[in-house]
């Protein structure tokens, strides 16, 4: 065995020595393609279906139904995506723009700064988080978070920000803000711990010899850290982004079911996901659920697009590593 | 790692269909008979399952909408909905019955802080509320109703069932018999096209949505009402008297029914003004059974639908639910004979 080198060489000698027939290969590599293929095909057929169900809505309403604000399940049967595809962008956004800074800062802190005994119960107890099921969450936000919110938060901001036509008008349990607290409490588990293995990453020699030439923690974070993990953050930040976009039974709950347009935050609105999941059960006529159907089809979309758009940012970023260079 | 992400945003995307779509699988045995739907006829069902002993009856209370798509996939033996079958639905559902088998009303609950008794409320000024017409509880338009209370100066917040449900059915279904308005602007439905106020998911939703909310008014049916101690409004009904949906109100109502049309839906809703109807609760409502004509447990189903129709009828009062009239009953009892294996 001494007169093998490379594993290469070996393994070609094992090869030699069991002959072709190698079943335990076989299996596995049968086993893995079909769990892949699995996959694949189950994407497929979903949205063959929701595809299919929606073809009467896309037929009807064509591309006019993106710009459409109105819906109605009544007399007059109208419907269109326009309210939905707001209260989507605004609560999906809105709840990545407080979870993002939140998350890093918590994948920071368990990192780099706490001592080394709290960081397995903080990080535990945050990834516990994501354990609660919506349906929880979006209880909480009714009876605890929202009487909070609308006695509190909104007036505060009200007060405060009321310059700005986001914070203006009533105070309300059920809202914009609502669903945004309640997306942010969804994603910051997700958003954090993905960011916190991406800093565990970063090689302990780079970040000891940044210290050692008498650089600051922060200056090693900002320097050092934050490139070293950039396109992965970017990455986590899509996930949790996806993860907001996607979440329909919390939304409901606590997001107030309206179809409208409006600026102020405190207003109640609706979401693509909590409306396909509040109106697709039970709906009264054929039309009603194929435009439902018709807004998973944006939905999908919309996570098609937003993929491909962050493996482009990853890529982006991946290509002009700063540190890896 | 990317390609997991990927298939955690789509799966995320979808989840929401998958989620509504995937019922129970059938896994039926001799002696069990599996129903969902309603959460308002529930409390009764569970009346029922306890003392019904020729077959096992099992009842998901998922909500009218929910059981309409478990019998319209056959993943139950039957359905039950308090809103009727609509055209679409009667067709997507492939030779189903629809057999009203319960009767009770739905309250309005309302939070209305520091008030010195009960709310009154009629049709017009209910609608107007729910058309973002009154918008105050100090409104002349509530104070003519409401002689004797201080009401306070307090935005009015309708707020509204954002599911498919039975209860925006009866609910809707009184307003457009009492406002032309309604009618021609928002219809009757299971769901609509809300102009004003927020909405909430399920029963359970409307009424925390309601006692959070300082000034909301809602719309719940009358046994989840009570057994949560909500406070609701008396409705003035057409021969004018004040009407709380109680047993002798909703009897009052029901005797607006003398004939059953063919698909056997029936609304009760704002009886006409009539020495007969002066005691009416003018929000009641029928709740129907969905069955498949065509089944292999249709024997079983026949007994125990039965059963539900006549010894059953004894446990509603208790529940607020009234006993159906004759008339309903022989065409319910005739109707249960198409179901056939």
């Amino acid at each position: 065995m001494s007169s093998i080198a490379t594993p290469a060489a070996a393994r070609a000698a094992e090869l030699r020595r069991r002959g072709r027939f190698r079943p335990g290969d076989i299996v596995l590599h049968g086993l893995t393609l079909l769990a892949s293929l699995a996959a694949v095909s189950l994407l497929v057929l979903i949205a063959w279906k929701i595809t299919d169900q929606a073809r009467p809505a896309i037929h009807d309403f064509g591309l006019r139904f993106l710009t459409t604000k109105t819906w109605d399940p009544g007399t007059r049967q109208v419907f269109g995506a326009a309210a939905f595809l707001f209260g989507t962008a605004v609560t999906s956004l809105g709840a990545l723009l407080i979870a993002g800074p939140l998350s890093i800062a918590i994948a920071l802190f368990l990192t780099e700064l706490a001592p080394r005994w709290i960081r397995g119960p903080v990080g535990a107890l945050v990834e516990m988080l994501a354990a609660v099921p919506s349906v929880v969450v979006g209880l909480w936000g009714i009876l605890v978070m929202g009487p909070f919110v609308a006695d509190h938060l909104e007036p505060f901001l009200h007060r405060t920000l009321g310059f700005i036509p986001l914070f203006r008008g009533d105070a309300s349990i059920f809202g914009l803000l609502p669903a945004i607290l309640v997306l942010t409490i969804m994603i910051t588990p997700i958003v954090s711990s993905v960011s916190r293995e991406l800093f565990i990453g970063v090689p302990r020699d780079l970040k000891e010899g940044a210290l050692a030439l008498g650089t600051t923690r922060w200056e090693m974070i900002r320097g050092l850290v934050f490139p070293y993990a950039r396109s992965g953050i970017a990455a986590a930040l899509i996930l949790g982004l996806g993860r907001a976009v996607g979440e329909a039974i919390a939304v409901t709950q606590v997001i107030g079911g309206n179809v409208a347009i409006h600026w102020s935050l405190f207003q109640p609105g609706d979401t693509l996901a909590s409306r396909i999941a509040s109106q697709y059960q039970g709906a009264s006529s054929a039309k009603q659920v194929s435009a439902i159907a018709y807004l998973a089809v944006i939905l999908l979309c919309f996570s098609l697009v937003a993929n491909i758009g962050a493996q482009a940012i990853v890529r982006r970023f991946a290509g002009r590593h700063p540190v890896a260079r | 790692m990317r390609k997991l992400t990927k298939l955690a945003v789509l799966v995320a995307a979808v989840g929401a269909l998958g989620a509504s779509a995937s019922e129970a699988s059938t896994g039926r045995t001799t002696g069990t008979l599996k129903g969902a739907g309603s959460s308002f006829v529930a409390p009764l069902v569970a009346q029922w399952q306890a003392n019904y002993k020729s077959s096992e009856i099992q009842y998901n209370p998922i909500g009218s909408g929910g059981g309409i798509a478990a019998i319209t996939s056959r993943t139950v033996d039957f359905g039950a909905s308090d809103a009727p079958l609509s055209k679409d639905q009667f067709a997507a559902c492939k030779g189903c019955v629809q057999i009203p088998w319960a009767l009770s009303a739905t309250a309005i609950p309302y939070n209305v802080p520091g008030l010195n008794g009960r709310l009154h409320l009629n049709a017009g000024v209910l609608a107007d509320i729910y058309l973002g017409k009154v918008t105050n509880w100090n409104s002349p338009r509530v104070k003519a109703l409401n002689r004797k209370l201080s009401l306070p100066d307090l935005k009015i917040t309708p707020v509204y069932r954002s599911d498919n449900s039975g209860t925006s059915y009866n609910f809707t279904d009184y307003l457009a018999h009492a406002s032309a308005e309604w009618k021609s602007k928002i219809g009757v439905g299971v769901n609509a096209n809300w102009p004003a106020g927020i909405g909430a998911p399920k029963s359970n939703g409307v009424a925390a949505a309601v006692s959070q909310t300082k000034g909301a008014v809602g719309y719940v049916d009358v046994a989840y009402t009570l057994k949560n101690h909500l406070q609701f409004a008396a409705i003035q009904n057409k021969s004018g008297k004040w009407a709380l949906p109680g047993l002798r109100g909703i009897k009052s109502a029901a005797a607006l029914i003398t004939k059953v049309p063919a698909n056997g839906e029936l609304s009760i809703v704002n009886p006409p003004k009539a020495a007969k109807y002066a005691n009416a609760y003018p929000i009641s409502t029928f709740t129907y059974v969905i069955l498949p004509t065509k089944t292999s447990s249709a024997q079983e189903l026949r007994r125990f639908v039965f059963w539900a129709l006549t010894n059953g009828q004894q446990y509603g009062p208790r529940l607020l639910f009234v006993p159906i009239p004759k008339v309903v009953l022989s065409y319910s009892e005739k109707t249960l004979n198409k179901v056939k294996s």
